[in-house]
């Protein structure tokens, strides 16, 4: 790190801290009136020791039963009123906590879902899932507590100290000696608390990624029998954590003894410096009890602000955390004033495209084509080649360096990506399985897809089979990843999901892999008739699954090698020749 | 359960309840101090040495109780850190041992919540709620013992009734807020899933533009948590504003009946300023007890939770049939009439399969989608226990085996290619990894390096891929030989960074056919008795899943192979081949065999040189 970041940290720390307090502007009346509140309780908090000393006053003046009744009842008023402001004070200020971190959690969230896919691709799950969970949890507490008692505590210094030194000069001056202490010693404990809250809060983020890949890949770690290694492993980090949280409790314990003394310590000048003076007749024992009373009174809200400091802290570091992900650049962003189209078509060209994920390593190089509406392509190359990355492209998922890609004739970076990715239909990889039903996973959260579509776009590609055959049909319940579905009925509920979107654009990615020959050729004949009226762009790797394209292109490294028809690339003896020989050759 | 626990640190506790008493007694003898002071002030017996020698005492007791103070957090905090860490390492040790069923039925969101919130919710009721529940009890016996000897027995009585209310309301609330924790708690772990489901999801999200819809969803389990959260804040808003005014009555009690008494004579004017101050003194173990009752019932809501996992018991154990002395497979596998169902009563998903495969031999399954092919896999591997004898290796049912010999014994590439996100080289070498290198690698990551408090103190790149030590520790010859037999050598070498390349969580960084080679480089490593690849070939191309095979069959010369794919490419070299159909044997014989049956297998394979034939036009 160098100087420069250094300093360029520093400037962002108040930065920070005024950036949380822009969340709380809309509440800024209700957190005045709890304000309010809270110093009216604390004058009620005052009125009730008087109240007692009236009571005692009126055992020396000879007062009669009846007015001892009447100091009861003003007591119990005063009671209630504490009551009620109290909860109050506390309901108002809570919501607001609530509501605010409620705000911010559905802005981080929002956030996150206009990230490009570059984004996902680098940072770990868990990470992003403690930001949304736990970091904006930890700001709840200064919200809901930190603030309001902050001021009620600066309140309360300034107050007492225009006490003491309209009472005793000399003596309230020796006692605020050891201020200076007391900043040091809470600026120390401030710095050395933040340093091990953020260590820790650090492991806490690698322990909880470190977990939830472990658990969702726990199969694995017992089918390799790493059962023992991984507890190791495990019991290390976790060894890690413990380590940082016993330095952040020895903080704590080192430094609330050492206030104490500080405390002490002040007491005791009190007492020598005054009994000194009511010695020599200067002032009388009365004043010198007030002082020690509130010597003590006066040490509370500053030991109270210095903990209040050490939250608000923590939460500054998590804000940071949350901060640093807001502002995180959108790399793929909607064109300001966008080209609305009505439909679109389907026909997609790359002019001179080049791209790389990062700096100078390109994965596309100079890449041109030009794809008709209702014609099927398929790329073909081998893995690395740069096809997958080209289907991406189509959809927005990453932006490119040098070139066009034009949708119907459009820039697809004047369109919304919205209207551009609705117009595609994808079928990835890996299929994602949600949490839910077969259902749901048809329709995904979209109103617009009828149970009647879904079940048809089912039976289209011949999921219906599967699916009918389980206890409950389409309302089987689904968990986590579909582990309980294999590869080819995760790959046909895929394609229903695909289907059910009525795209005009279909994009494929290997996704006939994972598919039996037999039930393969079922999907075939969907696919063809799909196909009809739509562009269809796939990347697979077996022959016969493309050789009825229109169009064959060849990609190699990163370039566009060859392209043309199945026959026209045979007869041009290149690199498809020497792969479909290959493949011959290997079904021998 | 959590009884052991405390009961290994027993001493510390005790030693830390100790102290917090030596301090609370000591807490007392300050203002003794003050008030001689200002005494011998007023009636002028105490000269500025006679202060002094006072002042010695308060430095002395307050040095002390500052030590204390230091003490007691150390034993009762340091205890309490101690068995958060023990049970978090004892939860996760737990749960390798449960079988794939528990992990299919539970999400991993809810383990995590378990893992964060309840955990730290344990530890909030065996170290804050134990400092305050035993000061609170402290503070009150001593300062009740004084209000009753010094001023007067009934007032006592009467201004401590709303005590009794106190304690009352404390049970009552304790259990409500528990119940509404527990909501908390769930709302909490709830959205957790959520955002975890939605960003792992979120290349399907995006391709299908829910981003909106995603939003939504959010909004309202956003909007739950808060309600949850609100409605434990309810409570505590009232608890404590309670607490506060049931404490007042006692003190206007004692202004009316300590005012009679006073008035009639019964106490000094002096003893009910005295009582007064007394009530004040217990306000804050009152407030500590509701406080204690709050950490209490929502530790004890979270033990509840995570007794369960302790509870759950691992199904698939070494049982007493188990013979120790195997400690190798030699690869003869039989399958035996195996029926099996997921669950019980449920259709079986394999039918009556009996199998003989001999050691060295390679057995091709094949079959369609939901056939049962991975479930065989998944029984091999012993998964799921299957009935006595269905399953033997070398002659000994799969239950004789240990279940660590068994495991590793076989090498298994997944349908899905899960990879940690570690480097290339420690994924590959995931099998054979030593203990003591995992050890001594994490022991170099412990300690916060220089490096690693500038970072903290930096911290604002948490997207930055750490690097880690690279792992000096594992033979990388081995690793190079598996990469190169699994044809993703050449790869590798081609990542900037090699083998030390961090995949990403589930490898996202490697495209499907890379991560799938890995995977299968990872398998080869072990060089086991038995493989079995599952599907394993279907994202690589036919160039190269040609040149694994040759590399796989050099490989595995002597070696049983069993591999279950769809294409007829990559299974028509093996010795047997198992046609699966609706988990039955449909099939099954040699490649020559089964052509001359004439059945799914001929058909399937007739289809596939149709196609070939149609390319060649």
């Amino acid at each position: 790190m160098s100087r420069k970041e250094i300093e360029y940290e520093k400037s962002i720390h108040g930065s920070v801290f005024l950036r949380l307090m822009k969340y709380a502007i809309p509440y800024l009346p209700m957190m005045v009136l709890a304000f309010i509140l809270v110093l009216a309780l604390t004058g009620l908090e005052l009125l009730r020791p008087a109240l007692i000393g009236r009571a005692v006053d009126l055992f020396t003046m000879d007062g009669t039963m009846d007015d001892i009744k009447f100091t009861a009842i003003i007591y119990g008023v005063a009671l209630l009123l504490s009551f009620v402001f109290n909860f109050l004070q506390t309901w108002i200020l809570q919501l607001t906590g609530q509501n605010i971190i409620y705000n911010i959690r559905q802005e981080l969230f929002e956030h996150i879902h206009k990230l490009s896919l570059r984004f996902f691709d680098i940072t770990p799950v868990g990470k992003i899932v403690t930001r949304v969970t736990n970091d904006v949890e930890a700001l709840h507490e200064m919200y809901a507590n930190i603030l309001v008692k902050l001021l009620k505590n600066i309140v309360k210094i300034i107050g007492l100290a225009i006490v003491m030194l309209s009472m005793n000069v000399r003596i309230a001056l020796f006692g605020f000696s050891l201020l200076p202490f007391i900043v040091a010693l809470t600026w120390i404990f401030k710095r050395t608390s933040r340093l091990t809250y953020r260590i820790t809060r650090t492991r806490i983020t690698a322990i909880n990624t470190y977990l939830s890949e472990h658990l969702s890949g726990m199969k694995l770690i017992q089918i390799f029998a790493r059962e023992k290694e991984k507890n190791a492993e495990f019991k290390q980090k976790s060894k890690g954590l413990f380590r940082a949280n016993y330095r952040e409790m020895m903080v704590f314990a080192i430094f609330r003894p050492l206030m104490y003394i500080l405390s002490i310590i002040a007491l005791v000048i009190i007492v020598a410096v005054g009994g000194d003076s009511v010695i020599k007749g200067a002032v009388t024992v009365g004043t010198l009890y007030t002082f020690i009373q509130y010597i003590s009174s006066f040490f509370e809200p500053i030991q109270e602000l210095a903990e209040q400091f050490g939250t608000l802290q923590s939460a500054m570091a998590s804000a940071e955390k949350i901060f640093t992900l807001l502002d995180e650049p959108i790399t793929v962003k909607n064109p300001e004033h966008p080209t609305l189209v009505e439909e679109i078509k389907g026909r997609i060209e790359f002019d001179h495209v080049w791209f790389a994920y990062e700096g100078e390593n390109w994965i596309l190089k100079d890449v041109s084509f030009v794809i008709e509406p209702g014609q099927s392509v398929a790329f073909v190359g081998a893995t690395g080649a740069g096809k997958s990355s080209i289907l991406n492209l189509i959809g927005r998922y990453y932006d490119i360096q040098k070139g066009r890609i034009l949708v119907d004739g459009i820039d697809i970076k004047e369109l919304k990506k919205e209207d551009l990715r609705k117009a595609i239909g994808q079928v990835q990889q890996d299929v994602f399985i949600f949490t839910g039903d077969v259902m749901s996973n048809i329709r995904l959260k979209s109103d617009n897809i009828t149970e009647d579509e879904a079940i048809q776009a089912a039976r289209y590609v011949n999921a219906d089979h599967f699916i009918e055959n389980l206890s409950n049909t389409y309302y089987e319940a689904v968990t986590e990843r579909g582990a309980t579905f294999s590869a080819g009925q995760r790959q046909l509920l895929s394609f229903a999901r695909t289907l059910a979107y009525n795209p005009s654009i279909l994009v494929m990615d290997e996704a006939t892999a994972n598919i039996d020959t037999e039930t393969e050729q079922l999907i075939q004949e969907a696919l063809e008739k799909l196909m009809q009226g739509r562009t269809t762009i796939m990347v697979a790797h077996r022959l016969s699954t493309i050789q009825h394209a229109d169009k064959i292109i060849v990609m190699h490294k990163g370039e566009l090698r060859e392209m043309g028809t199945h026959q026209e690339l045979l007869e041009n003896n290149g690199i498809y020749k020497k792969l479909y020989e290959l493949q011959l050759a290997g079904e021998h | 359960m959590i009884g052991k626990y405390i009961k290994r640190y027993k001493w510390s506790y005790l030693l830390g309840i100790i102290t917090l008493f030596v301090v609370d007694l000591l807490g007392l003898l300050i203002p003794e101090y003050t008030g001689r002071i200002t005494d011998g002030l007023k009636y002028k017996t105490m000269d500025f040495q006679g202060v002094l020698h006072m002042i010695g005492l308060i430095l002395a007791v307050g040095g002390l109780m500052a030590l204390g103070r230091f003490l007691w957090r150390i034993f009762i905090f340091g205890g309490a850190r101690k068995i958060e860490y023990a049970l978090r390492n004892d939860m996760f040790e737990h749960l390798t041992t449960l079988s794939t069923r528990y992990f299919n039925e539970n999400k991993t969101g809810d383990f995590m919540a378990h893992f964060t919130s309840d955990l730290s919710a344990i530890r909030m009721a065996l170290g804050p709620a134990v400092v305050t529940t035993f000061d609170a009890i402290i503070m009150t016996v001593m300062v009740v013992v004084k209000m009753v000897f010094y001023v007067d027995l009934r007032l006592t009585l009467l201004a401590c009734i709303p005590m009794i209310f106190i304690m009352i309301g404390g049970i009552y609330f304790g259990s409500k807020v528990e119940k509404r924790f527990t909501k908390k708690q769930e709302a909490f772990s709830k959205m957790t899933d959520e955002v975890q489901e939605s960003i792992s999801g979120v290349r399907v999200v995006k391709a299908f533009v829910q981003e909106e819809k995603e939003i939504e969803s959010f909004a309202g389990t956003n909007l739950n948590n808060k309600k949850a959260n609100l409605s434990v804040v309810k409570l505590q808003a009232t608890v404590l504003p309670l607490l506060d005014l049931l404490i007042g009555i006692s003190s206007v009690i004692t202004i009316l009946y300590g005012g009679k008494l006073v008035l009639d004579g019964a106490i000094t004017p002096g003893k009910f300023v005295a009582f007064n101050s007394y009530i004040g003194m217990l306000v804050w173990p009152m407030i500590a007890a509701g406080d204690s009752i709050n950490m209490l019932s929502q530790g004890l809501a979270s033990m509840k939770r995570i007794r369960k996992i302790f509870m759950e018991q691992p199904e698939i154990i070494d049982g007493p049939e188990c013979d120790n002395e195997i400690t190798e497979l030699y690869g003869e596998i039989a399958l035996n009439n195996l029926t099996f169902a997921y669950k019980e009563g449920s259709s079986p998903v394999l039918q009556d399969i009996s199998v003989k495969i001999p050691q060295g031999n390679t057995l091709a399954i094949l079959g369609r989608t939901g056939s049962g092919k991975t479930t065989i896999a998944n029984l091999l591997l012993r998964l799921y226990d299957v009935e006595d004898g269905m399953i033997t290796f070398d002659k000994n049912s799969i239950r004789k085996i240990p279940l660590s010999v068994l495991r590793e014994q076989i090498a298994y590439v997944p349908q899905d290619n899960f990879l940690f996100s570690d480097t290339i080289q420690t994924n590959i070498a995931f099998g054979v990894r030593k203990l003591r290198d995992i050890e001594e690698e994490e022991k170099m990551k412990l300690f916060p390096s220089r490096k690693e408090r500038l970072e903290a103190h930096l911290e604002s790149d948490f997207m930055k891929t750490e690097s880690k030590a690279d792992s000096i520790y594992q033979d990388l010859d081995m690793v190079q030989e598996a990469a190169k037999a699994a044809c993703i050598h050449e790869n590798i070498m081609d990542f900037p960074r090699q083998y030390s390349t961090m995949v990403g969580e589930r490898g996202v960084t490697v495209s499907g056919g890379q991560k799938q080679r890995s995977s299968i480089a990872r398998a080869l490593m072990k060089d086991a008795p038995i493989l079995i690849l599952d599907d394993a070939l279907s994202a690589v191309d036919t160039n190269t899943e040609e040149q694994i095979l040759r590399n796989l069959k050099e490989n595995r010369k002597n070696k049983t192979t069993i591999i279950i794919a769809h294409r007829i490419s990559t299974i028509q070299n093996a010795d047997n081949i198992l046609v699966l159909e609706e988990g039955k044997v449909a099939e099954y014989g040699s490649h020559e065999q089964l052509m001359k049956e004439q059945g799914i297998y001929a058909q399937l394979y007739e289809k596939q040189q149709l196609e070939k034939q149609l390319e060649k036009e």
